[in-house]
């Protein structure tokens, strides 16, 4: 029963990528014959497998430079993201009441708007006709610097877009936690602040290490935002990808800059799941 | 540790647009074991909260030994909470449990060390220092909970209904636990509970609330023996509750049925009559009202009696040894009588 | 704590707590009136100026409202037979995929709840982990896969690359709605003679249902919303909307692309206001814990 979508995914992904991968290593026979014989600036395999197509990447200076934009880029849209759903999700939990609701339906807008229209919103808002200049030049700053087609509005999208994810995921897990546990800590003559740092947050590591390994996942393959909202260079590497397949017609330098992010996602997809493990383990000892 | 009084005057809360606790009045004295008994829905536990910081009145204050504490927040009183669930922090062993307070007050990691070692040891737990709260007893559990609470050395303890998470011989041994420590430490103690049993075996004085108020504040003893309105008369112990007449005899219950009460000279008074199953006298052919026995239920040591006289229905307590045909003689030995709710006398009069 | 109040704890949208009522400080109130306006521009905000500008003829900066009102940028595109091709395409192929994913979804959901078999884990795993490799470079791989299966530019191929983004909502979320059904109500029914099939059916099925209607909205907006897939394998002759989108905004006037964003956007909103409740729930956390 469980065959038909385990093999639509191991047909056209599992096959797929094992195939990618194979063709960044210089085999371009057998499936990758098409995508080959369309393509410039090929490595090619002689026997066995050649990192030669690696190499060349690895050692394009502007290639290092996307890499470095999207690793610290998504860095700081986790950061941002996590910083903003705790203080969403706590304000939530220890506050209640009217504004409470309003933060949270507006946490997650996002969800209801597909990719695109949000890039696209974003990058109008934040451009040099946006709103921001806009207000800024009608309050008398007439060179307000513009954010759009930066990676500062690349990161503000990412963020954008994830904050739903965390607020959700962060909101859940302080509400798992009773009220009573709460008002011991206040009791015993913790200020608020204390209780956040001494009760709330250590019960709800493995919510914030979801948020965290998902939104770094997201961000590291994402293309749809930095291509609408981003710099023409440097780019994050999901649009690399695309430049060098459509524009360069490199197809094989482009599965390349894949594996690399795969392999970035992968690591901290262990990391998720390392923690999953970690607290089922745990969970004789922690109630 | 010097005891403190607490007072409470005139505090009122309404949740939910219903008022839970109605201008109530409370006055604990030092070193005293106070238990808020009444049904569910009573205001109990949200006094007992509003003594503890967690909700704000609407109006009145709380006073603790003089000082009015009503717009502190929880960690500001001098008040310690065991809560109902414990609220045991999973994520921390019980000696980090205990010392939690003591950190957050910047003491020296010895002095910690030191006081909670020692309170552990008066509540029995030495031996769990370094245990996990999922790897130990209920029971345990709250001894820890307890520990928590007093090793911050408060001026008032408070318990919401501490025992009921507990089996039912346990709760006997914790709740006598409870009393001898807070004897020991002195300490004032509130302690919120359902169950009169409880409150009766330990307190020093209980208040029987209904409604969002204090309906009666007294000992044990003069809370059996004299209920001051009818609620705690059938809250406290069984009771016999019958509207009536007195005949300068005894009583004419509304079918007419007639009662004597030796004690009871007074004459045409209409009143609600309260009298408990062992002043109900049952004997073979002796004065009193004819009644029918319907029941008889073996109770160890005693007898309980289901009788009928006329329309009524009668319970009575006698020892186990009596032996009595189904037709017998009813009267009342000691009446509580009741106008609108209040005793107006019992017979005999006066608690000793 | 009263059965009311604990039963609040568990949803994300508080509900009215009892709090204590301190007269909250002149200062927190500033705060977090504040917290809240900057919260509504961030996540709002873009979202008006895109659709204020579909209804502008003109707008010059640094004026804050257009200069001009008009209704002409939405004339344009219902009467523009391309813009109109690619909704209906749209409406074709998201119901269509996900018909198809929850036809071989939901039964494997239905074993990864009820039987515990082994690599269980590790293959709901790797269905949520093959998310992980980048689309783009699927997609590019898969060009060449599609190519040699003549697949490229066909319907199906493009009903494929959309599948694959619905595969995990279909799968993870069913399983979760099915394990929450108590086995002793399937129990219950075969007790009293009710066939597998039936039990399924009957008892398993309703009770599964709030949960798998989530993930079937899920995956119709995972599907209709898809782009990059599409784009690379159904041009020229499939062009959805969000496909489109993408050379709208480089080709067309920004009203045009304004227009097209809330037509675009219509659906997101109007089923994920359905489905909120739902997602919004608390248990949210415990649907992404691996057991």
């Amino acid at each position: 029963m469980v065959l038909p979508p385990v093999g639509v995914v191991a047909a056209f992904i599992g096959f797929p990528v094992v195939a990618a991968i194979a063709y960044t290593l210089g085999k371009t026979g057998g499936p990758n014959s098409m995508v080959a014989s369309l393509a410039q600036h090929q490595h090619v395999a002689k026997h066995g497998v050649t990192l030669a197509a690696y190499r060349e990447m690895l050692g394009d200076h502007q290639v290092l430079g996307d890499l470095w934009a999207t690793v610290w880029v998504t860095v700081v849209a986790v950061l941002i993201v996590l910083a903003m759903s705790w203080t969403i999700a706590l304000y939530l939990r220890l506050r209640g009441g009217k504004i409470a609701a309003l933060l949270s339906g507006l946490s997650v807008v996002p969800l209801f708007i597909p990719v695109v229209i949000a890039s696209y919103a974003l990058v109008t808002f934040y451009s040099v006709d946006g709103f921001v200049r806009t207000v800024a030049y009608n309050l008398g700053y007439h060179s307000f610097p513009t954010v759009g087609y930066t990676l500062t509005a690349v990161v503000i999208g990412e963020v954008w877009v994830n904050v739903p994810f965390g607020v959700l995921m962060l909101s859940s897990g302080l509400n798992g936690v009773p009220d009573s546990l709460i008002e011991a800590s206040r009791d015993a003559g913790a200020s608020l602040s204390r209780t956040v740092r001494s009760v709330l947050f250590p019960l709800n590591v493995i919510p914030t290490v979801i948020v965290a390994t998902f939104t770094a996942i997201y961000v590291l393959g994402s293309f749809t935002v930095p291509y609408l909202v981003g710099p023409s260079a440097p780019n994050l590497l999901g649009v690399s990808m695309s430049n060098y397949f459509s524009s360069f017609n490199q197809p094989q330098q482009s599965e390349v800059l894949a594996v690399i992010v795969f392999v970035l996602a992968a690591g901290i997809g262990a990391v998720y799941v390392w923690a999953n493990v970690r607290a089922s383990r745990r969970a004789g000892q922690v109630a | 540790m010097t005891a403190a009084g607490l007072n409470i005057e005139s505090v009122s809360k309404d949740l939910g647009g219903r008022t839970i606790v109605d201008s109530l009045e409370l006055e604990v004295e030092a070193g005293e074991l106070t238990c808020l008994l009444g049904p569910s829905g009573c205001g109990k536990t949200t006094t007992l909260r509003m003594i503890g910081g967690f909700l704000h009145p609407d109006a009145g204050r709380v006073l603790i030994d003089g000082q009015d504490v009503t717009g502190l927040a929880p960690e500001r009183r001098p008040t310690a909470m065991v809560f109902q669930s414990y609220a045991l922090w999973p994520h921390m062993t019980v000696f980090k449990n205990v010392a939690f307070g003591l950190r957050l007050r910047k003491l020296p990691r010895s002095e910690v060390t030191e006081r909670v070692e020692r309170i552990l040891e008066l509540v029995g737990l030495t031996h769990h220092l370094h245990s996990y709260p999922a790897r130990i007893s209920g029971g345990e559990q709250q001894r820890v909970a307890l520990a928590r609470a007093l090793v911050l050395e408060p001026k008032v303890l408070l318990l919401d209904e501490p025992l009921s998470n507990l089996d039912a011989k346990l709760r006997v041994r914790v709740r006598e636990d409870i009393r001898e420590i807070q004897q020991r430490i002195g300490i004032t103690t509130v302690f919120v509970t359902h169950d009169q049993d409880e409150a009766l075996s330990i307190s020093d004085r209980i208040a029987v609330m209904s409604g969002g108020r204090v309906e009666q504040y007294a000992a044990a003893r003069e809370l059996y023996r004299e209920p001051a309105t009818t609620f705690v008369a059938g809250f406290v112990g069984a009771m016999n509750v019958y509207t009536g007449t007195t005949t300068g005899e005894g009583i004419e219950l509304a079918d007419g049925t007639r009662i004597p009460c030796a004690e009871l000279t007074a004459t045409g008074g209409e009143f609600t009559f309260g009298v408990r199953p062992e002043d109900v006298q049952v004997t073979a052919d002796g004065r009193g009202a004819d009644a029918t026995v319907v029941r008889e239920v073996p109770r160890g040591h005693y007898k309980e009696l289901v009788l009928a006289a006329g329309e009524n229905e009668l319970r009575a307590f006698v020892g186990s040894d009596m032996r009595l045909p189904e037709r017998v003689r009813v009267s009342f030995g000691r009446v509580l009588c009741y106008r609108e709710g209040v005793l107006q006398h019992a017979t005999p009069a006066a608690v000793e | 704590m009263s059965a009311v109040e604990q039963g609040a704890l568990h949803a994300a949208a508080p509900a009215a707590r009892p709090k204590t009522a301190r007269r909250v400080p002149l200062v927190a109130r500033a705060l977090e009136t504040l917290l809240v306006i900057c919260l509504f521009l961030f996540m709002l905000g873009p979202l008006i100026w895109l659709a204020v500008r579909a209804f502008a003829a003109v707008w010059f900066f640094p004026r804050m409202l257009p200069n001009s009102w008009s209704l002409e940028w939405w004339r344009t595109v219902f009467d523009s037979p391309q813009f109109m091709h690619s909704v209906r395409l749209s409406f074709e192929f998201a119901p269509t995929v996900t018909i198809i994913s929850a036809a071989i979804c939901i039964p494997a959901a239905y074993a990864f709840s009820r039987y515990r078999f082994p690599g269980r884990r590790t293959l709901l795993i790797s269905l949520f982990a093959t998310n992980a490799f980048p689309k783009f470079g699927l997609y590019v791989s898969m060009a060449g896969f599609f190519y040699s299966l003549n697949l490229m530019g066909k319907f199906l191929g493009v009903v494929i690359v959309q599948l694959i983004g619905t595969i995990v909502f279909m799968t993870w979320i069913p399983t979760a709605a099915f394990s929450a059904v108590p086995r002793s109500l399937e129990d219950a029914a075969r007790d009293v003679g009710a066939g597998p099939l039936r039990v399924f059916f009957r008892v398993t099925f309703p009770l599964a249902a709030p949960g798998i209607l989530v993930a079937i909205i899920l995956s119709f907006l995972a599907a209709f919303d898809e782009a990059q897939g599409t784009f690379l394998v159904g041009v020229p002759n499939y062009i959805t909307m969000p496909t489109q989108m993408y050379t709208l905004v480089i080709d067309y006037p920004q009203q045009v692309a304004a227009v097209f964003s809330i037509l675009l956007a219509i659906p997101s909103v109007v089923l994920m206001g359905f489905a909120r409740k739902h997602v919004m729930g608390g248990r949210l956390a415990e649907g992404f814990q691996i057991r």
